[in-house]
């Protein structure tokens, strides 16, 4: 079964796609069969980021049922293993996903054979970006040891707390537990999803275990990205510390990935970044990342396969 | 998940019962950074309210804990509430001096480990890496290394056994307060290593400014 790792984060421009196209073309090049989904579905670019002329196949095409299954629209590209489910045609109201259509594509995703899944996501904290992240349990947070970058974090963070909440209890259940945390707590109440939990556990306590015991399972990974000489490194690790001991749930630090410039140019350039610097301290951090996440994510160590798996021919490319 | 701010003040710092104000210190120098007014880490996590509440119970657990005599009274009254087994608190020697003293955890290899600790945090800020690239050391340029570390004089004098009125000197540029220049150096030397820092080199920058 193929290893997913969503890659969200609740700020825009924090690197998640840069990131996402990175680290998959790395993964191919270490021969693994690597597929990207840009689930950013109302601003994909994930395409630009591998250096991808534009394709004619796109996500949208599998959710409007122009296509039956998700690996039609699998598009082949430039680099071996690397493929990739394109949103640059996604029709602009693509982004507001009915729920069935949302549930097939989960569905259709977790069936799909590679070794790696990496899903690039929106950011914002919308139900489609939460569901998409908590598809597997080794979601990874993407995030800039900057404010702004940080207070989205952890609104992201509590957004997959309320819709898990969400999800288990039914609405008028969840009104009446909203009513009494607001009761106890008026300055904090769907803000702080921590405190309904609590207040849960004390009223129905067999939900609140439920819930608690499905947020446990989760293993987040945090990545620091855009980290400057001048910022603190061990921020990401009192990040993880903090958020398990306000938040009770585990997030995982993986590392920081060094800021750089050049980012931006190779971006305009459309091209993939470790291509054109191989030796620069951010593809380092890249390489050091893969590692890290497939430690944490318990990847069996083995090397990664010794022919070219031959799957390539069984997809329509 | 108990709250913060009913945890006891031992499980607040994240200290074992039987820690030293050593291991207190740090504790607390590590959990003040996340919950600073300024913190980056927690930014946003609390409100204002939420973090003058966190932010007093710390202040309040630490000075507690490195008190010896508030420290007895604050674990007797865990003992009255069943939370710490009597004979759990040390009674008799003074943690203050645990460190030093033949301990189940082994002081040497503490030591050992916090240098360490102190050589990473070194290397990694860029405040202390900019001092160390002076020609000359200041006893100031030592505080200061010190304030970024966040170690206090006591912990130093704790570590290093010299008398803090002899660290404070080398701070304060006061030469003459040591017994000898051979003394001098060899505080110096002393209180560079607890931090982490290459002794033969701050030594030599630190007294270039008396030998010239």
């Amino acid at each position: 079964m193929a290893h997913i790792w969503p890659i969200g984060g609740g700020k825009g421009g924090t690197g998640k796609s840069f990131l996402t196209g990175n680290i998959g073309i790395l993964l191919a090049r270490q021969r693994f069969k690597t597929l990207l989904i840009d689930a950013d579905l109302g601003a994909a670019n994930l395409h630009t980021i591998i250096g991808l002329p534009h394709s004619d196949i796109s996500l949208s095409d599998f959710i409007n049922k122009r296509f039956s299954t998700l690996e039609e629209v699998v598009v082949k590209t430039p680099i071996p293993n690397l493929f990739l489910v394109s949103g640059a045609r996604n029709k602009l109201d693509i982004a507001n996903l009915a729920h069935e259509q949302k549930t097939k594509m989960l569905r259709a995703i977790s069936r799909l054979n590679y070794h790696y899944i990496l899903l690039d996501l929106s950011s914002g904290t919308s139900f489609n970006t939460i569901d998409f992240f908590t598809l597997s349990d080794s979601g990874i947070f993407v995030c800039c040891p900057e404010p702004t970058s940080i207070e989205n974090f952890y609104r992201l963070i509590r957004s997959v707390y309320i819709r898990k909440i969400r999800q288990i209890l039914k609405a008028h259940q969840f009104k009446k537990l909203a009513e009494k945390a607001e009761a106890r707590n008026p300055d904090s109440v769907i803000n702080r999803p921590e405190y309904l939990l609590d207040i849960l556990k004390e009223i129905d306590p067999e939900k609140g275990r439920m819930i608690e015991k499905i947020l446990h399972a989760f293993q987040f990974k945090l990545i620091l990205n855009q980290v400057r000489k001048q910022d603190n490194p061990r921020i990401g690790i009192l990040l993880c510390r903090i958020i398990e001991k306000h938040l009770g749930l585990k997030v995982q630090f993986i590392g920081n990935v060094g800021f750089d410039e050049r980012v931006h140019d190779e971006l305009c350039k459309k091209g993939p970044f470790i291509d054109t610097y191989p030796y620069s301290q951010a593809t380092m951090d890249l390489k050091a990342l893969i590692k890290g996440i497939r430690e944490a994510t318990h990847v069996e160590s083995g090397a990664p396969p010794s022919t070219q798996p031959d799957v390539i021919d069984t997809l329509s490319g | 998940m108990k709250r913060l701010l009913e945890q006891n003040f031992y499980e607040l710092l994240g200290v074992e019962f039987d820690a030293s104000t050593f291991e207190i210190n740090r504790a607390y120098k590590e959990i003040y950074q996340l919950y600073r007014e300024d913190s980056l880490v927690s930014y946003s996590l609390f409100s204002g309210e939420e973090r003058r509440q966190i932010l007093a119970r710390l202040d309040e657990a630490y000075s507690t804990l490195i008190d010896e005599e508030k420290r007895s009274r604050y674990d007797q009254s865990l003992v009255e509430c069943g939370i710490l087994n009597e004979g759990m608190e040390s009674q008799d020697e003074p943690r203050a001096v645990r460190l030093m003293s033949d301990s189940k955890h082994s002081t040497i290899n503490t030591i050992l480990t916090i240098r360490d600790e102190m050589k990473a945090a070194v290397s990694s800020n860029p405040v202390i890496q900019e001092i160390l690239t002076h020609d000359v050391l200041w006893g100031k340029d030592l505080k200061r290394i010190r304030d970024e570390l966040g170690v206090s004089l006591e912990t130093i004098a704790e570590m290093t056994k010299v008398r803090i009125i002899f660290l404070r000197a080398i701070e304060d540029d006061e030469f003459e307060k040591a017994p000898s220049r051979m003394f001098l150096r060899s505080f110096l030397k002393a209180y560079a290593q607890s931090l982490g820092l290459d002794a033969d080199f701050v030594a030599s920058r630190y007294l270039k400014r008396i030998d010239n």
